[in-house]
């Protein structure tokens, strides 16, 4: 049996000679390459219009080979909503996409996320959710599960100081603007395999003009969650998975809205 | 062909937004500048352009962040207390060079306030409202027909400077109605294919952001910045000067209460008074060279706003040491009139004057 | 020359739209002229007054201390209004739904009954139009040919009304008004 030789290869929608500057074993560098690899297959390099945000997640433009805008803290599904909407006015269609955090998606900006959703917004919107504010050193986030110790929760999350985290594919697969909602992780090869088909699918949906498309995807933290990166992976499959379950909570075309 | 109409200010701003090629409008409702969205919800889907009625002012200012992104010409409109929500990112649109064009018609405030007219966001647009080192450029209307004037060079300054741009007024001139004409815009299109974001064909992937590590690269971002402020100030200032080449005093004023301070010079004017008026239409840049020249021969300034004394900072900075500066002005909300802005001003100039 | 008029009333009165009318007809006649409405909340069906101009030279201030002319469509307008009016000025009052209560001698009082005048039209919404008719009337200078086309100008959207509307002008102008 003949072996080939296999190259590793540089996505073309990455930056020549990036070097990524995430923490050992976090998980924003595997997600990033799954997103290249999918603008590189579905050949929207030359289409596309990423928002970045704020928080780990921000990083996108020092690494995706696309052109990039950065919005203010929790506002990129609405700084996505007018990137898309007027190059629409202007005739001409792009792929727009945004790339954010938990906090930032789903707490700070959760009124122009949801918004988005309802509106119907043709942009596809990918959350890393980590379950904490990583760039500024792990405090307490809306989807810090219950008895996570994070900085600002030095003794657990509890529902009396705290409340409850947001499962927030769920919440954005109740709207009917949504074409796509799913939770994806990356702990092993067959979940990251699973998580590129599936940006590829909510990236597909917004080709195809069907509306809000939407990616959760659990992300380890290891240096905020100080375990080592094999730990933390551990961490997700085990615990996380049962706050989160990885799931596709809404394919329009399997089931539209009523 | 162009013809006079009995235009609304608020009105008068939509149509003329839409003559000068504005192509994505978000907004959010608030008394008094509603009218402004109402018209272009009905305007905007007809033309195919983008009109969205945002989940917030918040969500308004920052799609009109990423349409402008895109090089095409967008507007925001609201008033005083919900353009304090916009405030954090008209401080990236400056910092990212981005043309946003924001029409604030004003209401009183602080808070809430109420919905009557006011000039009590002076402060604000001019000094700035959101974080870091970035300036504004602050247009004030004081007639329908100056909105309409003043919407056209808005979207023209922009795309020029590459800055964000404030349209001024008050409730009042948001709500009234004059004789105006609308013509075809008057200003030439700006190039912007050098930094528009419309995909990376052929040409290295751009970005637009205001986040910079290298610290040694966000100071000379900021030394760029300011560079384009000082040709701003040198190129783009603009007032109206009333008889002020030998007026005894000036009355300064901007937006609609400027009108009345004109009626007040009419006024002094029959009766022998030399009574002048200084009416800055850019508020940034605000004109204080040429302030500052007029008080070498004029020694008395009095300033008129609706407000406690906002631009009187920008007046009292203007002028020279041995000059008396005096200020007439209501709590925001509450208009000045003609003959209290007289009452006001005989007892100021009483004592130089025997027939008052 | 110089005027100036406040037109008050209540929400649904059509006190804007007669406004408007007003400030209308001033310009394609060639003058000078400001509209000042009251609005936001204040208008939601509450009182409702406008406050026009009319000029042979450029407007300065558009907010007087005294009108000459008051249109006071209801009682709380006759109410709050009177003492706006100037010396030797007029109130024009709308006797179906206010009183005349002459708490002036320095000014002059006329009155009709708009709102019947209009149900005896057929329509209640045409009030403000006999309104304007009385009052442009009462102004002098202006004739029933030189308004009929800004009315047909201000209601091409509303092409069934143009003809009650002028009838309601007509009427106005032609009203027959004892001066007090």
């Amino acid at each position: 049996m003949q072996t080939s030789e296999i190259k590793y290869t540089v996505p073309k929608s990455i930056k020549k000679d990036t070097v990524f500057t995430f923490c050992p074993g976090c998980d924003h560098g595997v997600a990033l390459r799954l997103v290249a690899e999918v603008l590189d297959e579905l050949n929207l390099r030359e289409k596309s219009v990423a928002i970045a945000s704020s928080g780990c997640s921000v990083l996108l433009y020092d690494f995706l080979d696309v052109d990039c805008i950065e919005s203010p803290h929790g506002r990129a599904c609405a700084v996505a909503t007018g990137v898309k909407r007027a190059h629409k006015a202007n005739g001409s269609d792009k792929f727009v996409f945004t790339y954010q955090g938990d906090g930032d998606f789903a707490s700070i900006g959760l009124g122009e996320s949801l918004h988005s959703a309802l509106r119907g917004e043709n942009i596809t919107a990918i959350c890393i959710n980590n379950t904490n504010y990583g760039m500024t050193g792990g405090q307490m986030g809306p989807t810090s599960a219950m008895g996570q110790i994070t900085t600002t929760s030095p003794t657990g999350r509890n529902k009396e100081y705290h409340g409850f985290p947001i499962k927030t594919a769920e919440h954005i697969a109740l709207c009917d603007g949504v074409s796509y909602s799913a939770r994806v992780a990356l702990y092993d090869i067959k979940n990251i395999i699973n998580a590129k088909k599936t940006i590829k699918k909510a990236f597909e949906y917004q080709l195809e003009g069907l509306g809000f498309s939407f990616i959760e995807i659990l992300s380890s933290c290891p240096t905020n969650w100080k375990l080592s990166p094999s730990e933390a992976h551990k961490k997700i499959e085990n615990e996380l998975t049962k706050t989160y379950p990885i799931k596709v909570f809404k394919d329009i075309k399997e089931t539209p809205n009523v | 062909m162009s013809e006079k109409e009995l235009l609304k200010g608020n009105i008068a701003i939509a149509r003329s937004a839409l003559a000068a090629g504005c192509s994505c409008y978000f907004g959010y409702p608030i008394t008094p500048q509603t009218e402004i969205g109402e018209f272009l919800s009905y305007e905007m889907p007809k033309r195919k352009l983008a009109y969205v009625c945002a989940e917030s002012e918040i969500g308004a200012i920052n799609m009109a962040l990423g349409a402008s992104a895109t090089g095409a010409k967008v507007m925001v409109s609201s008033s005083s207390c919900a353009v304090s929500l916009m405030q954090e990112a008209l401080s990236y649109i400056a910092s990212d060079e981005l043309p946003v064009v924001l029409v604030n018609v004003m209401r009183a405030g602080p808070g809430q306030g109420h919905i009557y007219p006011s000039q009590g966001d002076y402060n604000q647009a001019v000094i700035g409202g959101g974080n870091g080192d970035y300036k504004t450029i602050v247009l004030a209307p004081s007639s329908v027909q100056e909105c309409v004037d003043m919407t056209f060079r808005a979207f023209y300054l922009s795309q020029k400077y590459r800055n964000p741009v404030i349209l001024l007024l008050d409730g009042m001139l948001g709500q009234m109605a004059e004789p105006a004409i609308i013509k075809d815009n008057p200003y030439p299109e700006t190039d912007n294919s050098s930094w528009v974001l419309n995909g990376a064909n052929q040409r290295p992937a751009r970005e637009i952001r205001s986040l910079e590590p290298n610290q040694n690269k966000l100071i000379r971002h900021i030394y760029e910045m300011n560079k384009k402020y000082k040709a701003l100030e040198a190129n783009e200032t603009d007032w109206e000067e009333y008889q002020t080449q030998d007026a005894d005093f000036i009355l300064t004023a901007f937006g609609t209460m400027a009108r009345s301070a004109k009626a007040v010079c009419n006024y002094y004017r029959e009766k022998g008074i030399k009574c002048g008026l200084f009416r800055p239409k850019t508020l940034y840049p605000f004109p204080f060279e040429r302030l500052r020249e007029l008080t070498k021969t004029t020694k008395k300034f009095i300033d008129i706003e609706m407000n406690m004394g906002q631009m009187l900072r920008d007046v009292r900075l203007s002028i020279l040491s041995n000059v008396q500066i005096s200020f007439i002005g209501k709590p925001v909300g509450d208009w000045l009139s003609e003959s209290e802005m007289i009452g006001a001003i005989d007892n100021i100039i009483k004592d130089c004057y025997a027939n008052i | 020359m110089y005027k100036s008029f406040i037109i008050s009333g209540s929400g649904g009165q059509g006190v804007i739209s007669m406004g408007n009318a007003l400030a209308s007809i001033i310009m394609l006649n060639d003058f000078f002229v400001s509209l000042c409405s009251s609005y936001g909340a204040e208008m939601r069906g509450g009182a409702v007054n406008c406050e026009i101009n009319m000029s042979d030279s450029e407007i300065l201030s558009v907010r007087n201390d005294k009108v000459d002319y008051v249109v006071a469509l209801n009682q709380t307008s006759f109410d709050k209004f009177i003492s706006k009016v100037k010396e030797n000025g007029t109130i024009i009052v709308n006797l179906s739904l206010a009183k005349v209560n002459k708490i002036r001698d320095d000014i002059k009082y006329i009155s009709a009954p708009l709102t019947q005048e209009a149900i005896n039209l057929g329509n209640i919404k045409i009030t403000n139009s006999i309104a304007l008719g009385v009052l442009l009337k009462v102004l002098g200078g202006f004739s029933y040919d030189n308004i009929k086309p800004v009315f047909e100008k201000l209601l091409k959207n509303k092409q069934n009304m143009i003809q009650k509307n002028l009838e309601a002008l007509k009427l106005g102008l032609d009203y027959v008004l004892d001066k007090e």
